[in-house]
C-alpha cells in the first residue's frame, strides 16, 4: 500500500517554483546559446568569417522585424499553412481508417504491408516532380506531397498499435464475453491511441519538409518561395528568418502532440 | 448431478513450427458440487491451467464435454468469469474503471454500474484506491482488483488462474485469508489453480491432483478442514496429514519427468 502512496504525491509537489531555479541541463542550455548568439555577433566585426555570408543575430532580428511588417508575411505564411493544414488533415482522414484494418485484419496486413513499407522508408520528396506534372504549380502538389509524407508514420504506427495489442488483455475482455466490437472500442482503441499520435508526432515533421520543399521546387507564393527568392538574392538575414519561423512552427507543433501523447501514455509510464 | 460435469475430456494442441499434436489434457472426468471450493494441483506442464481455460470456454475441446448446470460449454458465458494469473488489468483504466469492465460487456450502465464497481472495491478492500491506475498498486493490490472484477459480475462459477503465483510468501498467505473471507460471504462455486501445495491444502474443499503427459487426474482428495479457516489451521495435525500425501504426488511426478530426461 505504501508503494501506491509514494508514487501519487510528488505529482502534486512537483509545480511549485521549480522554475526559480533552473535544472543544470537548461542553464548550460542557455549559456551554450548565448555564447553561439556572441560569437555569431561578433566573428563578422573581427574578420574571421565575411559578414556577407553569415549575417548577425542582430540583422537577423531586424529584418524578422520588417517582415513582420512589411513582407506580405501573412500571406506567405498562409499559402504555406493551408498546404500544410490540407495535406495533413487528408492524411489523417485516410491512415486512421487504413491503420486501424491493417492492424486488425491479417490478410489486409499481408496483402498492403509490403508496398507500404517500401513508400514509408523512399523519401516521398522524390515524386515531387511527377507531382508538378500532374498537378501544376499550384498548393496541390505541396499537398500531395505533404499528404504523401504524412500518411505513412501515421498508418504504420496506428497498424502496430492495434496488432501488437496485448493478447492477455484480448484473452480477459472475451472472458467476460466481449463481442468484437466492445474488444476494438475497449481495448484495441485505447490500447493504440499512445502508437496513433506518435505517428502524427512523426507526421509533423514530415509535412513541414514537404511543404518547404514543395515550395523551394516550384512555387509562386509561400515560405518556401520566400526562402528560394532571399537565397538567390543573397540575403541572408532575412532567409534565416523564414528559417527560423518554419522551425519554430514545426517545433511548436510536435511538442504540443507529444505533451498530449505523454498525457495519454501516463498510465504506462514505470 | 453435480453443478460442474467434466466427462472423457481431452484438450491437444499442435505446435505452431514442428506441426506436431500433443496432449495438454486426457481422459479427464471430474464433478464438481454447487458452492464447492475445489482447488487443483499439479506440476507445471499437467495442464491444470489448460483444463481452468476450457471451463472458461477459452480454449477448445478435442475431447469429450464440459457441462455447467446441465448446459455445454461452448465459449466464454455469464455463469462464469475468470481470475487471471497476470491482473491483465487494463493500464489506461483506473482500478475503478477495470472493475467496471466486466459489468460494461453485461451492458451495466450509469448509477447501477458505478455503485456495483464501488461496492465490490471496497469488498476487496481497495476503497481509498478506486481512483489509482494498475501502475500506481502493488501485485497484490492489482490481484484484489482482478478477483473484484470477476465477482463483480456476480458469476455462478469463479474460475481462478494461479491469482496469487507471482505475488510473495507473505502477500500469499493474507491473499489467501482474504479470498475466503470473500468467499464465505457468497459460497460461489470456486475453481483454483495453484502449484503450492499449502494453498491448495488451505483453501479447497477438495483438491484435484494433476500428473502430466499428457494432463490427468492423479487424485480427488477431499479436505474436511473446519470452516472458517484461519492460519492456524496450517499447523494442525490433518493439514500435515494432507501436505505429506500432495508431496508424495509431486514428487512423484518430478522424479518421472528426471527419467524422462536422462532416457532423452
Amino acid at each position: 500500500m505504501r508503494s501506491a502512496e509514494m508514487t501519487a504525491e510528488p505529482a502534486v509537489r512537483q509545480i511549485s517554483f521549480s522554475f526559480l531555479r533552473p535544472s543544470r541541463p537548461t542553464l548550460v542550455g542557455a549559456l551554450a546559446v548565448l555564447a553561439f548568439l556572441v560569437l555569431w555577433q561578433v566573428a563578422p566585426s573581427m574578420g574571421w568569417v565575411n559578414g556577407r555570408f553569415t549575417s548577425r543575430p542582430t540583422e537577423v532580428f531586424f529584418a524578422a522585424i520588417d517582415i513582420f511588417r512589411n513582407d506580405n508575411f501573412l500571406y506567405h505564411a498562409q499559402i504555406s499553412l493551408t498546404e500544410f493544414v490540407a495535406g495533413f488533415a487528408l492524411a489523417v482522414v485516410v491512415s486512421i481508417p487504413l491503420g486501424v484494418l491493417l492492424g486488425t485484419s491479417k490478410i489486409a496486413r499481408y496483402l498492403i504491408d509490403p508496398p507500404l513499407m517500401a513508400l514509408y522508408i523512399a523519401p516521398t520528396l522524390v515524386l515531387l516532380p511527377i507531382m508538378v506534372i500532374w498537378l501544376g504549380i499550384d498548393m496541390a502538389p505541396k499537398i500531395a506531397v505533404v499528404f504523401l509524407g504524412a500518411v505513412f508514420p501515421i498508418v504504420l504506427n496506428t497498424m502496430a498499435g492495434m496488432s501488437e495489442a496485448d493478447p492477455r488483455f484480448l484473452r480477459m475482455a472475451r472472458s467476460f464475453g466481449a463481442t468484437k466490437f466492445d474488444i476494438f472500442t475497449r481495448v484495441l482503441v485505447p490500447g493504440s491511441l499512445p502508437a496513433l499520435l506518435t505517428g502524427i508526432r512523426l507526421a509533423v515533421g514530415r509535412a513541414v519538409l514537404g511543404v518547404v520543399v514543395g515550395e523551394l521546387f516550384v512555387s509562386q507564393a509561400g515560405i518556401g518561395y520566400q526562402l528560394n527568392l532571399y537565397g538567390s538574392a543573397m540575403r541572408i538575414d532575412r532567409l534565416l528568418v523564414y528559417a527560423l519561423v518554419v522551425s519554430a512552427f514545426g517545433y511548436t507543433l510536435t511538442i504540443l502532440v507529444r505533451s498530449v501523447e505523454n498525457k495519454v501514455r501516463d498510465w504506462r509510464s514505470k | 448431478m453435480a453443478q460442474i460435469e467434466i466427462r472423457d475430456l481431452g484438450i491437444d494442441y499442435r505446435k505452431p513450427k514442428s506441426n506436431e499434436v500433443f496432449s495438454a489434457v486426457d481422459s479427464v472426468d471430474l464433478s464438481i458440487e454447487k458452492g464447492e471450493f475445489v482447488t487443483i494441483v499439479g506440476s507445471s506442464g499437467c495442464g491444470k491451467s489448460t483444463l481452468l481455460m476450457a471451463m472458461a470456454g477459452l480454449v477448445n475441446l478435442s475431447r469429450g464435454s464440459i457441462r455447467i448446470d446441465g448446459k455445454e460449454v461452448t465459449g466464454p458465458g455469464r455463469d462464469r468469469a475468470v481470475v487471471f494469473q497476470e491482473a491483465s488489468l487494463l493500464p489506461w483504466r483506473s482500478v475503478r474503471g477495470n472493475v467496471k469492465f466486466g459489468l460494461e460487456m453485461q451492458r451495466w450502465s450509469g448509477g447501477d454500474l458505478n455503485e456495483r464497481a464501488m461496492q465490490m472495491i471496497r469488498l476487496v478492500g481497495l476503497g481509498r484506491f478506486s481512483d489509482y491506475h494498475p501502475h500506481q498498486l502493488s501485485g497484490g493490490m492489482r490481484q484484489r482488483v482482478n478477483i473484484a472484477r470477476a465477482l463483480a459480475v456476480d458469476p455462478d462459477v469463479l474460475l481462478m488462474d494461479e491469482p496469487f503465483g507471482a505475488l510473495d510468501a507473505q502477500t500469499r498467505e493474507i491473499m489467501g485469508t482474504e479470498l475466503l473471507r470473500i468467499w464465505e460471504r457468497h459460497k460461489k462455486t470456486a475453481l483454483f489453480v495453484t502449484h503450492d501445495i499449502d494453498e491448495a491444502i488451505f483453501l479447497a474443499d477438495k483438491i484435484v491432483v494433476m500428473g502430466r503427459n499428457p494432463g490427468h487426474i492423479k487424485e480427488v482428495i477431499n479436505v474436511d478442514l473446519p470452516r472458517p479457516r484461519d492460519e492456524a489451521v496450517l499447523d494442525s495435525e490433518p493439514f500435515h496429514d494432507l501436505r505429506k500425501r500432495l508431496r508424495a504426488h509431486l514428487a512423484e511426478d518430478m522424479s518421472s519427468m528426471q527419467l524422462v530426461k536422462e532416457v532423452a
